[in-house]
């Protein structure tokens, strides 16, 4: 660690040395329409080409120079590009405004002359989604989605039909770090998982890091999907929205100040129930099946150097059975942001996070009666700073301090029920971090992006933490008072990527880095529930660690309007979770006393083709893995195929402008059935036929596959508003895919036993939304 | 006590369950394997243990009797109770009453090898009676649940299987449940299940059964795996057995008592 530190001083020490002649352009790009910052966009010295740089997260870049008159050029997808003359004498703040390029269809762009970062660029495993993308592409029941359409990539499984749970490199949906505007989104899902928590309305960026992570992010082994809102239009009002079959939303985005602040509100409801209220039948008039969510954003800019911003989420599903049953569950988040510019090279950005998730059980009867709830609560202090030292070095640098409180159940009853009230103890802990890395850029060809992450997990007190034996009864037993430390780990975390560039078309990239998560989803449910429970690190559980190294081939064909690329990876994974038999994880004091641990291993290839550019623009992506774990007490100790051991997974977009006013999309998808158990063999137990097994997950699913079709048609052009349909089908030729498979007694032929698969959605699922915006 | 999950999966069952498909699959045999199941119970009459193969997934439900084993049961008390084959594959011993409290023994000689077990018998609970109520999940239809009423009793650990018959015919399901949630409460526990429709005159028979932890963790383990168990469907295992070396099935010594109800 000194080590490395003396390294990066010796760099700054090189630095000023050698940069007397040098200044800074530095500054924020945005849509000179709305205001709203643009994320990646790429500014870069015409007579210097090799000497660019992108946005941050912010808008703001940097870029340090020898003195002399140059050409800026600045390019989005989906903008004009901007050509500015720069005499670079002293150090100069420029802000810029790109104006987007058609108001109508953000992919529809030829002009722009596109770059080649995504081969220039050390950064592997990453993937940008365009949000017009997302927009066009179809899904199921017409309401668009963020993380049904990321599980469309290479190295992205869906988790199954009805599930936007979602599996990166082999990692469990546990693994994935998603983050709303900073904020941790713990139950990504809405109605049991088929919508996502996101409405896409409301979000500007969307970014996943599945492999080659950089150093700023942490906590989780597999990636990071990091989703941005929008800040709101600054300059006018405007309202849009939709009515779907399911579920209509609105946004309503404005100026606070002109040009100096603005704010956006998105909301979405569905109405299902409104059918219940309706119905003749009175249990069903007084029940209900919902969610709705709310995004909302509002920023000040105070000056050119100080920006405030301040973001919050609530969602929330409702599903309640008359005078039975009732359960709710919602993520809220809440982000306060302050962007300062200290100078033209040094950028620092201060953000207080909220999250928290809850869900409540409860049943109403008397005789019955409980209340169970349940929540994990995160405050969280980052600070991030941004230093762009010339010579071609980029810093980046920050530190993160993250308190969970964890409810893991409280059961409330009355006099009449027959349960008794019960209480878990809370948990509490700290996960802190500091991080430095740095973009360097060595030569013309090559680029080492490379860093330093320590993650510091600390479990305090106060309450009574058990250990276990192997049968899992309490071994020991200690009480902690508040604050004092039960169990601390800390991990060194190295990150590595580097790039060497054959030519402008074409790289060779490698990466290494390890990875640490000391938050741990508990479920041993196959399906998708809200009852989820989260455990920190302990003095039963370990910190999970993968180790990944990946390297790749990136080419570029046609002036950069196609690209292709072909990554190859490798992960160690260790501490792992399981669950011995009969394992009970909900409302259990000694819940970790029902886990076992393990190791497992993960690789692949994938292969993705993608043309970003015209009127017929998609991808190809294409994935060959393999996801095995190894427990001791599972398959004799052998390595055995994870659940989410997919084979092959193939996925195609297309996207095809036919006119003005008519875009058609498809996707098609087809993928290696999950990992499962089934029986080999039957015998007769307690009067009933029971079935036997053999080894763990050594049969597969059948495949799936499934082809989707979509199309918007423009409204015609008005001046005050604009208007468009969205017609999709779901599942075009009505293929059976597989969402469980299970055994029975046969239903027609006495004394034999069957196998009977369930499909979510086995036939043809038409859609419609019409969306507006005034 | 119903499971919180078995909530939330009736629904997305309900969702599902519309679109199911016979499918036919090919399987690995792995057939042949002893089964034990051996029970003692505290009515004295006779006691039986069974011993059967398992056959491959694709045969019909008859199993090949186990036959020519030696079966003993001995007690902590120093009693020894010889069983007798009788029909094939079906070991028992008359008039034989196990003691709540006591340890029991199996012992199983086939093949060669010997299979032993032990289980404690547990203090017996009684079962307080029998109702019948509206389901919850079928309002409309007339359909109904049955409701187990008895009082758990107070600061000791107790487990508790029960088993129903419908008009004679046995509910498959298996329901096995702990005090966790209940210690010392007066329980009224609805035995759900979704295999036979219920209608008033129904005769609806439930027996209950009060189990030791390891039989216990045996049952729990095999609602689980139940696609509407309280797992949700948990990864399927063979259920931890307390007979070694291991074998299919179990040995349980427990108390059992029938109560017979005509559904209202």
């Amino acid at each position: 660690m000194s080590k490395f530190l003396l390294f990066i001083l010796f760099l700054f020490a090189a630095n000023q040395a050698f940069s007397q002649k040098k200044f800074t352009i530095s500054g924020t790009i945005k849509d000179e329409a709305t205001g709203e910052q643009l994320i990646g966009a790429s500014v870069i010295i015409k007579e210097l080409p090799k000497n660019g740089t992108a946005t941050n997260s912010y808008g703001f870049y940097s870029l340090t120079t020898q003195e002399g008159d140059y050409t800026l050029s600045v390019t989005y997808i989906g903008y004009e590009t901007l050509i500015k003359q720069v005499s670079l004498h002293q150090n100069q703040t420029i802000n810029l405004g790109l104006s987007p390029k058609s108001e109508l269809k953000e992919v529809v762009i030829s002009a722009n002359k596109p770059n080649n970062d995504n081969v220039a660029s050390p950064q592997m495993g990453e993937e940008k989604l365009n949000m017009s993308q997302i927009n066009n592409i179809p899904v199921v029941l017409g309401e668009k989605d963020i993380l049904k359409t990321i599980a469309l990539l290479p190295g992205v499984k869906a988790a199954g039909e009805g599930n936007t749970g979602f599996y990166v490199r082999g990692g469990t949906s546990d693994q994935n770090l998603i983050l709303l505007d900073e904020a941790t989104v713990y139950n990504a899902s809405h109605l049991f998982g088929f919508f996502s928590t996101f409405n896409s309305d409301a979000v500007k960026d969307v970014t996943l890091y599945k492999g080659g992570m950089p150093a700023a992010y942490g906590g989780r082994l597999s990636s990071v999907l990091d989703i941005k809102m929008n800040e709101g239009n600054n300059q006018d009002y405007t309202v849009q929205g939709g009515l779907g079959l399911i579920s209509s939303r609105i946004k309503v985005e404005g100026p606070i100040v002109k040009d100096k602040g603005s704010f956006m509100i998105s909301a979405r409801r569905t109405y299902l129930d409104l059918f219940f209220k309706a119905s003749s039948d009175s249990t069903l008039r007084g029940s209900s099946i919902y969610f709705y969510d709310i995004n909302a954003k509002a920023n000040y800019h105070f000056d050119d150097n100080n920006v405030l911003y301040i973001s919050g989420y609530f969602g929330k599903d409702v599903l309640l059975l008359k005078n039975t049953f009732g359960t709710n569950w919602g993520n809220a988040t809440g982000t306060i942001r302050f962007n300062h510019i200290f100078n033209n090279r040094l950028f620092s950005n201060t953000s207080l996070v909220f999250s928290n998730y809850n869900y409540a059980i409860q049943d109403f009867e008397s005789t019955d009666f409980f209340k169970a709830t349940s929540q994990i609560t995160d405050v969280n202090f980052k600070e991030d700073l941004q230093y762009s030292m010339g010579n071609n070095h980029n810093l980046k640098f920050g530190l993160n301090i993250l308190h969970h409180t964890i409810a893991p159940g409280n059961i409330t009853t009355n006099a009449t029920s027959s349960f008794n009230p019960v209480s878990i103890e809370q948990r509490f802990g700290f996960e802190n971090a500091a991080y430095i890395s740095d973009d360097w850029r060595v030569s013309d060809k090559i680029t080492f992006l490379y860093g330093l992450r320590l993650s510091g997990m600390f479990l305090l007190g106060p309450g009574t933490f058990s250990t276990y034996d192997a049968a899992g009864d309490v071994l020991t037993l200690a009480t902690y008072s508040s604050g004092a430390t039960v169990k601390d780990y800390f991990n060194l975390e190295p990150r590595f990527s580097s790039s060497y560039q054959l030519n402008d078309q074409s790289s060779i990239k490698a990466s290494y880095n390890r990875n640490t998560q000391n938050i741990h989803l508990l479920s041993n449910s196959t399906s998708s529930t809200p009852t989820d429970l989260y455990v920190m690190s302990s003095n039963n559980i370990k910190p999970e660690i993968a180790d990944q190294v990946s390297t790749g081939y990136f080419r570029n064909f046609n002036e950069n309007t196609i690209e292709f690329s072909a990554e190859v990876y490798y992960k160690w994974l260790q501490n792992q979770i399981d669950y011995k038999n009969g394992a009970q994880l909900l409302i259990n004091q000694d819940v970790e006393s029902q886990l076992v641990y393990g190791i497992g291993r993960a690789y692949g290839i994938e292969l993705f083709l993608k043309k970003k550019y015209g009127r017929f623009n998609g991808w190809i992506g294409y994935t060959l893995s393999r996801t095995e774990d190894k427990f001791a007490a599972i398959n004799n100790g052998n390595y055995f195929p994870a659940t989410q051991d997919r084979t092959h997974d193939l996925s195609i977009v297309g996207i095809y402008q036919l006119s003005k006013r008519w875009t058609l999309s498809s996707t098609f998808i087809y993928a290696t059935g999950n990992a499962v158990t089934y029986p080999t063999g039957k015998y007769q137990i307690g009067g009933l036929t029971t079935f036997s097994y053999s080894a763990r997950n050594s049969y597969r699913l059948p495949a799936a596959n499934r082809l989707d079709i979509g199309a918007t048609l423009e409204g015609k052009e008005h001046k005050k508003y604009h208007s468009s349909w969205t017609f999709g089908v779901y599942n075009l030729y009505g293929h059976w895919d597989p969402y469980i498979i299970t055994f029975r007694n046969s239903k027609t032929v006495p004394n034999t036993t069957e196998a009977v698969q369930t499909s979510i959605f086995p036939t043809p699922i038409p859609s419609v939304t019409w969306n507006f915006k005034f | 006590m119903k499971s919180f999950k078995y909530y939330i999966f009736c629904t997305v069952l309900g969702l599902a369950t519309s679109c199911t498909k016979v499918v036919d699959l090919k399987l690995n045999n792995n057939a042949g394997i002893l089964v034990i199941e051996g029970n003692i119970t505290n009515i004295r009459g006779p006691q039986y243990i069974k011993l059967h193969q398992n056959v491959s997934f694709s045969n019909t439900n008859t199993y090949p009797p186990v036959t020519g084993a030696t079966v003993s049961v001995s007690d902590d008390k120093g009693n020894n109770y010889d069983f007798t084959e009788g029909p094939a594959g079906t070991y028992s011993i008359t008039a034989m009453a196990g003691t709540p409290g006591y340890t029991y023994s199996m012992k199983v000689i086939t093949n060669g090898k010997i299979y032993t077990a032990n289980s404690v018998m547990p203090a017996q609970v009684i079962l307080d009676s029998l109702t019948s109520k509206a389901s919850e999940f079928s309002s409309g239809k007339n359909q109904r649940d049955i409701v187990v009423h008895y009082q758990d009793p107070p600061g000791v650990a107790n487990q508790y299987r029960f088993v129903m018959y419908i008009n004679s015919v046995q509910v498959n399901g298996t329901f096995a449940y702990n005090d966790d949630f209940i210690d010392g409460r007066y329980v009224n526990l609805e035995v759900l299940e979704n295999d036979i429709k219920i209608y008033p005159g129904d005769t609806a028979i439930v027996e209950m059964q009060c189990i030791d932890k390891p039989v216990y963790t045996y049952w729990y383990t095999l609602m689980q795996q139940q696609q509407n168990g309280p797992g949700g469907g948990v990864t399927p295992s063979n259920p931890p057995t307390n007979i070694t070396p291991v074998a299919l099935g179990y040995f349980s010594a427990h108390t059992t008592q029938t109560t017979t109800i005509t559904v209202k």
